[in-house]
């Protein structure tokens, strides 16, 4: 993701208007981005990157649409999760569905099975082919990137 | 009407096929221009791609985009998720040309280019805004009249908004306007806008999952409403699939749930075995025998309605 913006997430700290709007806060017992907010701005975030609260978001976009700074809570949650992800502490099915979509460049094929007997005409090509490439090419540059980086 | 390419998804074409069916049904009856495009893959999936890694999120999604450039071809999808994911990633890489730059320099590896030049539209906005309200009630032969309808939107049928920019994100209009235009009534209720939580089943949390499925179908139970409509895959396995897993544990509720393509299509007069409604978990029969009940009941509120609609009444001497 994007960098955090420390700036937008001081006002946060001050606001917390879209804890009452959010889901998760209203319905999930000890789910509540500003304690995490409050960490990250102090530089204490490392214990939530192996917290449950992280994969609570939902990205329901909620706080987004509501924040008058147009932010949300969601830039935060986001951003630990990308971490966890980074140190590999994502819950197993994320890394499962992960596997899969770097295999196939999908989560689920068409089964022609089902599909024949609803009367469904054959179901187009998946473009795995293609996006494999592409995602050889990216992983490439990005290696080059990051040597270049620590060589400096 | 320009052509488009219609964007199935992953997971309406692995795990719920009849829901493709009953959109080609509708699709076919209103006599659009759709096309199966090859190539796609997954939208991506934001939360996801984008968490463990946001540049393949965004390269992924432009070479989707970017075949519906090649194709001159708009785009719409029976899915809330791709649309949501698409439009994302579509209006960034218009807000940076750098990461446009980037992005291009690998699709021409393999002869594509993303330029977004093309509408990226969910089903139902589409319906609402260029089929329009007119012609759906146009198509109604048997219509909802008497049924008392819960609409889940769904958040990323309208959010973020900023790049669908289809309906108001907190106090959506349209859904509510076609399932009008279908007879039936719009059951306002206090978790109209509220998120599935479908998602936390793909974090392996089963019960804060359940959790969020009964908090909305205990409410809809209380108001007593004859099914719930939705849009989204995402959203229709988490009341469809896990409503049945709770019953299966003993907490019955019986909320039957319909795919907005299938109220539609039932509408129009198609069969509920054409429509593929007996692959439910949940039993819709309670649904459709009310409706054929009333139907029968209240022909002559329909009969009224269409002579209102047809002109004035007044016979000519
Ligand atoms: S996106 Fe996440 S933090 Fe924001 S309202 Fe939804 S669940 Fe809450
Ligand atoms: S994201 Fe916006 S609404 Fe939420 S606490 Fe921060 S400033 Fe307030």
């Amino acid at each position: 993701m994007e960098s955090l913006n420390l700036k937008l997430l001081e006002i946060c700290l001050k606001c917390g208007a879209c804890y009452h709007i959010c889901p998760s806060c209203l319905n999930m017992e000890g789910y509540d981005p500003r304690l995490v907010i409050k960490d990250i701005l102090a530089g204490q975030y490392e214990k939530w990157l192996k917290s449950k609260s992280i994969w609570q978001c939902l990205e329901c976009h909620h706080c987004l649409e509501i924040c008058f700074q147009h932010y949300g809570f969601e830039n935060a949650m986001t951003a630990m999760r990308t971490l966890a992800a980074k140190k590999g502490t994502t819950p197993p099915q994320v890394k499962k569905g992960w596997d899969i979509f770097m295999k196939t460049g999908k989560l689920g094929e068409p089964t022609a099975s089902a599909r024949k007997k609803l009367n469904l005409p054959e179901a187009a090509k998946s473009g795995a082919e293609d996006f494999k490439k592409i995602v050889k090419i990216y992983q490439e540059r990005k290696e080059t990137k990051e040597r270049l980086k620590t060589k400096d | 009407m320009k052509d488009f390419a219609i964007f199935w998804g992953c997971t309406i074409q692995s795990r719920f096929p009849f829901l493709e069916k009953s959109t080609r049904m509708v699709l076919d009856g209103f006599n659009l221009p759709y096309r199966d495009v090859d190539g796609f893959t997954c939208c991506p999936e934001k939360s996801l791609v984008n968490n463990i890694d946001r540049g393949l999120w965004v390269l992924t999604a432009a070479r989707n985009i970017a075949l519906l450039d090649k194709a001159g071809l708009d785009l719409v999808s029976p899915c809330t998720g791709c649309v949501s994911n698409l439009a994302t990633v579509n209006s960034e890489l218009h807000l940076s040309y750098k990461e446009k730059e980037k992005v291009n320099s690998v699709l021409h590896e393999v002869g594509l280019e993303f330029k977004g030049k093309n509408k990226l539209s969910h089903l139902v906005p589409f319906f609402h805004d260029e089929v329009g309200i007119h012609a759906v009630k146009n198509k109604v032969v048997k219509p909802f009249n008497g049924m008392r309808i819960a609409i889940h939107y769904g958040c990323h049928m309208i959010r973020p908004s900023h790049t669908l920019k289809n309906d108001d994100p907190l106090e959506p209009k349209k859904f509510d306007n076609l399932i009008k235009a279908l007879g039936a009534e719009s059951v306002q209720h206090m978790t109209k806008l509220m998120c599935c939580g479908q998602g936390l089943d793909r974090v392996d949390q089963h019960e804060n999952s359940l959790h969020f499925a009964r908090i909305k179908l205990k409410e809809l139970k209380a108001l007593g409403i004859d099914a719930m409509t939705l849009c989204c895959p995402s959203c229709y396995l988490q009341f469809d699939n896990n409503q049945f897993l709770m019953e299966k544990e003993g907490e019955k509720l019986g909320i039957p749930i319909l795919y907005f393509t299938e109220l539609l299509g039932l509408a129009m007069g198609y069969k509920q075995e054409d429509l593929g409604l007996e692959s439910h978990r949940i039993d819709v029969t309670p649904f459709l025998e009310k409706w054929n009940r009333l139907n029968g009941e209240l022909s002559h509120v329909s009969d009224l309605n269409r002579e209102l609609e047809e002109g004035f009444g007044i016979a000519q001497p």
